[in-house]
């Protein structure tokens, strides 16, 4: 997969997808502590964050699984089939602490997994490897970078 | 003077949310982060916050028993309860607990701050489902809010309860016994009570039992490819 970061004075622009604004607040929070990565927007289900790709390119798009209108397996899969190679890196940040949801993640084309009850350990470590694209998947154990 | 809030939640990145939403009201001060409740009856007790946010779904001793003892051990705690789920049982529950604030998870960035400003000036708040409900179970003298109610449950004390969720949750005797300061013999014993008054006969009941009654919280069934998904993370 290609991305579109070229030098390392440019941002890394996230895209923020779960349908709790507590949940995106929270995760905006966490993010905050890295002044060269900007929020650039928000979606509140699969659909809008298709869209959203579309209007604001980001790099790396934090998606959650469960959501109304489109869930995150489906936009992830959209995502792969639309834009190929050239698209956004999709980071996974669910409830789901399971090996299955991490896999079928994988499958889908995602090239990272975090658990939301564990996102404020491994939330920064998982952006930063995906936006090197690098693998990083991580369940309630201890989490997994790979190249 | 500030008004001072205790946080309940074990999720790190909902308290995350919830702070940065609440810490943009001026006089308004995050005291203290618990993440399960039997940690927050202990903040609480401590810190004496002039609000308590819990989460329904906590590991170790849910919000709504969380509720109760707070209630137990100061009747002039205000509570608000986040729940992401609005059934009438859990309503139910939550208003019988002593809950003075019922506030949905989605609707938490919309309804919280002015959850907290309603019990601020000693009124109450509840989502517009609750309202709704209880309007109704008003109008129709407890029929309606009483429909959905398994019936005729027996009454487990607070300390059964809390046995009860630490069972189900798969501690052994020996460590609930540790965790309530208790010796195993008396936790054997509340064990047995509890099997007795429930009439069950296994673990695997008392799980079934806890799930549906809101003791404890499972994890949704994992959505393998779904298309389209209405429950909320």
């Amino acid at each position: 997969m290609q991305h579109k970061l070229t030098g390392k004075d440019m941002a890394v622009r996230i895209l923020l997808v779960d349908d709790h604004p507590i949940v995106r607040q929270g995760l905006r929070t966490l993010l905050q502590g890295r002044g060269d990565w900007e929020v650039v927007g928000e979606a509140s289900d699969g659909v809008e964050a298709l869209e959203k790709i579309d209007d604001l390119q980001p790099d790396v798009v934090v998606l959650d699984v469960t959501m109304p209108r489109m869930n995150g397996l489906e936009a992830c899969r959209v995502i792969q089939q639309k834009h190929k190679n050239a698209g956004p890196e999709v980071l996974f940040v669910t409830q789901h602490d399971s090996p299955q949801m991490m896999r079928e993640a994988l499958d889908a084309g995602a090239r990272g997994y975090v658990v939301k009850s564990n996102a404020a350990r491994d939330l920064l470590e998982a952006v930063e490897s995906v936006s090197n694209h690098r693998v990083f998947t991580a369940l309630a154990r201890a989490p997994q970078v790979s190249s | 003077m500030k008004l001072r809030i205790l946080l309940a939640d074990d999720h790190e990145i909902v308290r995350r949310g919830l702070c940065a939403l609440l810490q943009k009201r001026e006089g308004w001060e995050v005291c203290g982060e618990a993440s399960d409740g039997r940690e927050a009856v202990e903040m609480a007790k401590r810190l004496k916050p002039d609000v308590v946010i819990v989460d329904i779904g906590m590991p170790s001793l849910n919000g709504l028993d969380t509720t109760r003892q707070l209630l137990a051990h100061d009747p002039h705690f205000k509570v608000i309860v986040l729940t992401i789920t609005d059934s009438d049982q859990v309503i139910r529950e939550a208003l019988d607990a002593g809950a003075r604030g019922f506030v949905l998870k989605s609707d938490a960035a919309r309804d919280l701050v002015s959850a907290v400003e309603a019990l601020q000036s000693k009124r109450m708040f509840f989502t517009p489902r609750v309202n709704d409900l209880v309007l109704a179970g008003f109008l129709d003298k407890g029929h309606v809010v009483a429909r959905n109610e398994p019936p005729n449950l027996p009454t487990l004390t607070v300390r059964e309860r809390e046995i009860t969720q630490l069972l189900a949750e798969g501690k052994s005797s020996k460590e609930v016994a540790t965790l309530l300061n208790l010796s195993t013999k008396t936790v054997e014993t509340h064990r047995s009570n509890i099997m007795r008054k429930l009439s069950l006969h296994s673990i695997r009941d008392l799980v079934v039992y806890a799930i549906k009654n809101n003791i404890i919280q499972i994890q949704m069934p994992e959505p393998t490819r779904v298309a389209a998904e209405t429950t909320v993370a």
